[in-house]
């Protein structure tokens, strides 16, 4: 499933444009020590918003980054995103929630 | 097939979590960091021939090393401490300067940060391990247009001045 057909599916909010991957797979993390590891093409999902987020989504080629718990990112973490190429996206809800939606989507 | 010959498929392996500390000599100023997989940081100042080192900072890290899928051969990277994004701060740097050699784009540049924040010895990142760290981060992008470059941290121009993003976890072990 590709980043858009996702939005459309849950109604995530997007925070700036980024590419439109195909999902291959889903991580949830919130320590940047831990984002390193993961394997290019995932949904990552997360409650950072630190700009070494981005750094580190940007390093494994993540397909975008969901920001859980209505946390919004700061405008210098949008344009890093934009730089890179990462779609940005929101949940109201807790990361939780978001994990049983995507199941149900057979998302992961 | 041999190593030399094989055209490596990396796989990270060997991961492990711990910390990246930071130390000060208050005599000669130096830097120093390392990695400590302790379950607690080491905070201990001491004593090292002329140095005093004290602790200044510690952060949530993880270090690993690379696996050839095909042939087996290993890279230990026990040396790199963390790795850094370069914000392009100071044309004037070297790490800058690594990512303008490349005509795309869509350069990122990474600098790998070794233990010897000063470079007192002079010594940095092996370069075999700065290839091997090329070869993994660039093996999967799919994007033609991307790709990630990592230099050793000893082109950095300032320490101090720097403002690229170090991959830990900042904040997590403060204490209030």
């Amino acid at each position: 499933m590709k980043v858009s057909e996702l939005v459309e599916k849950t109604g995530l909010k997007t925070f700036n444009e980024g590419a439109d991957k195909e999902i291959k797979g889903v991580y949830i993390s919130d320590m940047v020590s831990d984002i390193i590891g993961i394997n290019e093409g995932h949904l990552l999902i997360t409650l950072q918003t630190h700009k070494n987020l981005i750094a580190a989504a940007n390093l494994v080629d993540v397909a975008a980054v969901v920001i859980s718990r209505n946390k919004t990112p700061a405008e210098d973490v949008v344009a890093l995103a934009n730089k890179a190429g990462i779609k940005l996206l929101g949940y109201d809800g807790d990361t939780w929630g978001l994990a049983k939606k995507l199941c149900e989507l057979k998302i992961g | 097939m041999s190593n030399a010959a094989c055209h490596h498929q990396w796989a990270m392996t060997n991961l492990r979590s711990g910390y990246l500390v930071i130390e000060g000599c208050f005599h000669c100023r130096n830097r120093i960091s390392f990695f400590s997989q302790e379950p607690v940081a080491p905070i201990d100042d001491y004593h090292e021939g002329e140095h005093f080192w004290s602790h200044l900072a510690h952060y949530q890290a993880s270090q690993f090393d690379l696996k050839c899928e095909k042939c087996s051969a290993e890279m230990q990277l026990k040396d790199v401490m963390a790795l850094m994004l370069c914000m392009k701060c100071n044309p004037e740097c070297g790490v800058y300067a690594a990512g303008t050699q490349e005509p795309s784009q869509k350069t990122w540049v990474y600098a790998a940060l070794c233990a010897d924040t000063s470079h007192s010895t002079k010594k940095c990142i092996p370069p075999e391990s700065i290839r091997a760290l090329n070869e993994y981060f660039n093996q999967s992008i799919k994007d033609p247009a991307k790709k990630i470059v990592v230099v050793p941290c000893s082109l950095r121009k300032s320490v101090d001045t720097c403002q690229g993003v170090v991959l830990a976890d900042f904040g997590l072990t403060d204490l209030y």
